[in-house]
């Protein structure tokens, strides 16, 4: 107590309160609450990286004479570093860095709490072992040579190496291996408690605005050009020069281009939606889950692209990068609020517990979202798909697009439906309820076409891609802001 | 769901009341009266867009039928036309328009048209195959109310019941295959629906153990005989399903009782003739099969007691009761049948199967010798065995020694002993020499494609690759798989 006290008065272990404080709450706000501006959390994460840094270093220079205090700072910059390191990532885009600063932080975070268990057990066993030699009186012991330990008085402490529980063969190890296991279980318990934490409610708005949901028409004029007509004597004596008639060119001069109509729905200033906000704009966003590569053609390069192409090709705001939610994470947003369309791609299995799936039943029947799959690359992910709709929606069999759908006809006219490789067959499959497209199904790895690269695949290929990537993202936000619409209409959540 | 029974119902009363003079032609097909009627210039031309349609060269054949109708479209066949052109619309997977500018016009512009019966059909059927359940079911509802004489509403009522089953709507299901299975008269287009819907009535009775009502579903399809044999196929599985379940175990065995007895009526009786005592023993073995379905060992081995008792011991007989008793891992008593065979040769050779079902080598070896024996004629395909059953149990030098010996021994055969040898071989992992042995048969490419594989095992990649090329040169059949197999090895 004593101690403690004495450290609540240094200086410089209040100043590491408030700065473990200052980063606690930005550690919450850029996971959960999401309340800050970028430009804070840039601040906070970066100053205080800088000076834990920086306090490691100074100390650094005293660990002989110290070492406790010097491990002890260098312990508790870990998670500092690791948390920093995963951020700045990701603000970058980098996101095979973020993948492995968050994997092997956790990692070189369990085992400095792993050593400093082993560590403290140790000190505190090595104490009761000193204190226990002190008391040693031979007369005692040989009184009661034959009596077992356990005998006198059951000794609890799991600190003590003498605790029953640890039996007469070798205790040291016994009591090692309660550490070490006792230690995992806890370090895993609050790891899963944290990933069921959702924190507060998240919230997607859609960029305000207006326009219409139709297609892109290519207007064709043909102007005539009258050609000066020569009223000519054949009989003259001027000999004229008089074309043949295959030399006759018919001069027509077309103007080929698109119209553009404002895109979105409903009336408002600007390309968007009606009941969307200032702040709105459109997201692309994926789903995160275990069992494979959910992050295929993710971020800068891959799904950016495609988000880029929708702000080019219908003017509406997008959000500066791509997103991935885990099926808990999609849960916290709003009711109404939330992401209109879910991209889930990959090539290898998608490992989805129930209460997962129940999450994506309540996406599409309450909040009226949309899927749209992308088989990255086999066969299998296609009936890991099939079969993972089959779970989401029982009673909905999937059926083959027509190509005259309004998903293929608007904005952009699809002939057919483009693809990089067949993996999971050439046609676009999709599940139609209640009045919807409730999710689209692409067989042949359309991410693969927006990437950088477009995967080696000739432009009327990718090009089309991307039109049919802006098809589908709208489809799902119209869709979406109708459905906003009639909530906020009927009294709903909004 | 409520509702939906209520409706199907009301579509159901409007069926019955139908009298079914059922349609002429098939959906995509007119009638030859109307061919007949057409002009030569429009047949032409209808010809030209049929001949396209056939090619399945769609958007060719949909030009074609444009033609047709902008130069006769007061032609009986011009609906005939608008409605092919709508399904090349579908064929190219432009299902709304197809719908709205298709089906729908062929029904506005030619009500009276024997084209609008099946334009009306298909929009419900396009509505449900792009995803649109409702507007089908609705849209089929509307076909069955406005053509109810024509096939066409004994389609519908068959894609309700498809979509019945889908929202595993039990109710209206089993109503509308009642009403497919019981009161539609059947026809050459109608037949076939309402024959399915039967079949699947009596499966849905029989799981359900209602033995009356399934054979009551039979008899609208089979009679005499077929009727006995459409139990026997029908009943089994359900049947099975229902003995497995504890819950359902009672009414599985009474289900069972009913099946058997009625099978036992319909046994052929007069055995005068071999082949009237062929087709009595074909019976008598489905109702024992049935009884297996059962579980009911006592009752089975009844059965072949009977069965037994009128035919006589038929070699045949007793070694199906012989198997009987080996699914049941009753060997000793079914060698004891075995040996009882008048075929001693056959009775042996199944004694020895049965030591090897139970792995009991060095016993189906002794039987294998005793039938070289016995059957020295064929004493090389008893060796043969004895080889196969030392490879069942992974004893692959003694193996390897019989083949050897028949290779040099059985000269006629020497080709089936060397394949025999070399698979050994590769089993036993001796790669090297069974490429030797491989290169001698001369079942090429099946030869080089097992050499290829050992050569790869062996890490010698190059030879297999040189194998691989031969296969490609020379086997057109092989070629695809040999060029993924060189893509494999590069890997």
């Amino acid at each position: 107590m004593n101690l403690l006290k004495s450290l609540c008065k240094q200086k410089a272990f209040q100043v590491g309160a408030v700065m473990a404080l200052v980063w606690l709450f930005a550690l919450a706000d850029w996971l959960w609450i999401h309340m800050l501006p970028d430009s804070v959390l840039h601040l906070v994460f970066g100053s205080i990286t800088g000076l834990v840094c920086w306090f490691v270093y100074k100390q650094s220079k005293s660990r002989h004479e110290d070492a406790i205090v010097f491990w002890s700072l260098f312990s508790f910059g870990i998670p500092v570093w690791w948390h920093a390191g995963v951020y700045f990532c990701e603000w970058l885009g980098l996101e095979v860095f973020r993948a492995y600063f968050a994997r092997g932080g956790l990692a070189v975070f369990f085992v400095t709490g792993l050593i400093w268990v082993v560590w403290a057990v140790e000190q505190h066993a090595q104490k009761i072992e000193a204190l226990r030699r002190q008391a040693f009186n031979l007369e005692n012991v040989l009184t009661r040579k034959k009596q077992k330990r356990s005998v006198d008085h059951k000794i609890w402490n799991p600190l003590d190496p003498d605790a029953w529980y640890y039996g007469q063969k070798s205790p040291r190890l016994n009591q090692s291996l309660n550490g070490f296991v006792s230690y995992t279980v806890l370090f895993c318990l609050i790891g899963m408690i944290l990933s069921q934490f959702q924190g507060c409610t998240q919230y997607y708005d859609l960029p305000a605005g207006g326009g219409e949901n139709q297609a892109v028409q290519q207007v064709v004029k043909v102007q005539k050009i009258i050609r000066k007509k020569f009223i000519l004597n054949p009989y003259s004596a001027i000999n004229y020069n008089t074309p043949e008639l295959d030399d006759v060119k018919l001069e027509l001069n077309e103007v080929t281009a698109h119209r553009y109509t404002k895109m979105g729905f409903g009336e408002g200033d600007g390309a968007g939606f009606a009941g969307g906000t200032s702040d709105g704009t459109v997201g692309f966003v994926r789903l995160e889950y275990p069992g494979g590569d959910w992050n295929q053609d993710f971020g800068i390069g891959g799904d950016m692209n495609m988000l880029l192409k929708y702000a080019e090709l219908t003017g509406q705001k997008v959000a500066k990068k791509t997103k991935a939610y885990s099926a808990a994470q999609l849960k916290t947003f709003d009711g109404v609020r939330c992401p209109p369309l879910l991209y889930i791609t990959g090539q290898r299995n998608i490992s989805l517990g129930n209460n997962d799936i129940k999450i994506l039943q309540e996406y599409i029947n309450d909040k009226h979202g949309m899927i749209f799959g992308d088989n990255g690359g086999s066969r299998h992910f296609h009936n890991q798909f099939i079969s993972m709709m089959q779970r989401i929606l029982p009673d909905v069999r999937p059926v083959r697009i027509p190509t005259d759908d309004p998903i293929h006809t608007r904005p952009y006219q699809i002939a057919r439906i483009p693809y990089v490789a067949p993996h999971g067959g050439e046609e676009a499959l999709g599940w139609f309820k209640d009045g919807r497209w409730v999710a689209y199904y692409h067989p042949g790895d359309i991410g693969d076409a927006w990437a950088d690269g477009h995967a080696g695949v000739s432009q009327d290929i990718w090009a089309n891609c991307y039109r049919l990537g802006v098809n589908i993202m709208s489809y799902a936000h119209i869709q979406h802001a109708k459905w906003r619409l009639a909530q906020k209409q009927s009294g709903g959540d909004e | 769901m409520k509702s939906l029974s209520t409706l199907m119902l009301m579509t159901l009363s409007w069926l019955s009341l139908a009298s079914p003079a059922l349609a002429q032609t098939k959906i995509s097909e007119m009638s030859l009266d109307r061919w007949a009627k057409m002009r030569e210039v429009e047949r032409y031309q209808l010809n030209i867009a049929e001949k396209y349609f056939k090619e399945k060269k769609y958007d060719v054949a949909m030009s074609e039928y444009e033609k047709y109708l902008s130069l006769y479209e007061q032609s009986d066949a011009a609906s005939f036309a608008q409605l092919k052109w709508s399904l090349c619309l579908n064929n190219l997977r432009k299902q709304n328009t197809a719908i709205k500018e298709g089906f729908q016009s062929v029904i506005d512009y030619w009500p009276d048209s024997p084209d609008a019966a099946k334009a009306s059909y298909l929009i419900g059927k396009t509505f449900v195959d792009i995803g649109r359940v409702s507007y089908g079911k609705k849209a089929y509802q509307e076909t069955i109310a406005d053509f109810p004489d024509d096939a066409v509403a004994v389609y519908s009522l068959s894609g309700l019941a498809e979509i019945a089953k889908q929202e595993k709507d039990e109710t209206s299901l089993v109503k509308i295959w009642k009403r497919l299975a019981f009161d539609i008269e059947r026809t050459k287009l109608t037949g076939g629906t309402c024959a399915t819907a039967a079949n699947s009535l009596a499966s849905y009775y029989f799981g359900k153990g209602a033995f009356p009502d399934a054979l009551d579903s039979l008899k609208t399809n089979y009679k005499d005989e077929r009727l006995a044999y459409y139990v026997y196929a029908y009943v089994r599985s359900p049947l099975g399903t229902l003995v497995g379940n504890e819950d359902t175990a009672t009414v599985g065995l009474r289900l069972a009782d009913q099946a058997v007895s009625f099978l036992k009526q319909n046994l052929e009786t007069d055995l005068s003739t071999d082949e009237l005592k062929a087709k009595a023993q074909t019976q008598w073995n489905q109702m024992i099969e049935v009884e297996k379905y059962s579980r009911r060992d006592d009752k089975v081995l009844a059965a072949y007691r009977s069965m037994l008792a009128t035919f006589g011991n038929l070699d045949a007989i007793m070694g199906s009761l012989a198997d009987y008793h080996v699914s049941q891992k009753r060997f000793d008593q079914a060698r004891s049948i075995y040996r009882q065979f008048k075929d001693k040769v056959l009775g042996l050779s199944k004694v020895a199967q049965s030591y090897r079902a139970e792995a009991n080598l060095n016993e189906a070896i002794k039987v294998y010798k005793q039938l070289a024996g016995v059957d020295a004629e064929n004493a090389a395909t008893w060796q043969g065995e004895e080889a196969a059953a030392y490879v069942e149990v992974k004893q692959y030098p003694q193996a390897i020694q019989i083949y050897r010996s028949l290779v040099a021994s059985d000269a006629l055969n020497s080709q089936k002993w060397l394949w025999a040898l070399a698979t050994t071989q590769r089993d036993a992992n001796l790669l090297k020499e069974a490429i030797g042995t491989y290169r001698q048969c001369e079942n090429f490419p099946e030869n080089y494609r097992q050499m290829a594989g050992c050569h790869r095992a062996l890490k010698e990649y190059k030879e297999a690759l040189v194998l691989y090329g031969q296969i490609i040169g020379r086997s057109e059949s092989l070629a695809p798989w040999a060029q993924l197999q060189v893509g494999y090895t590069f890997e």
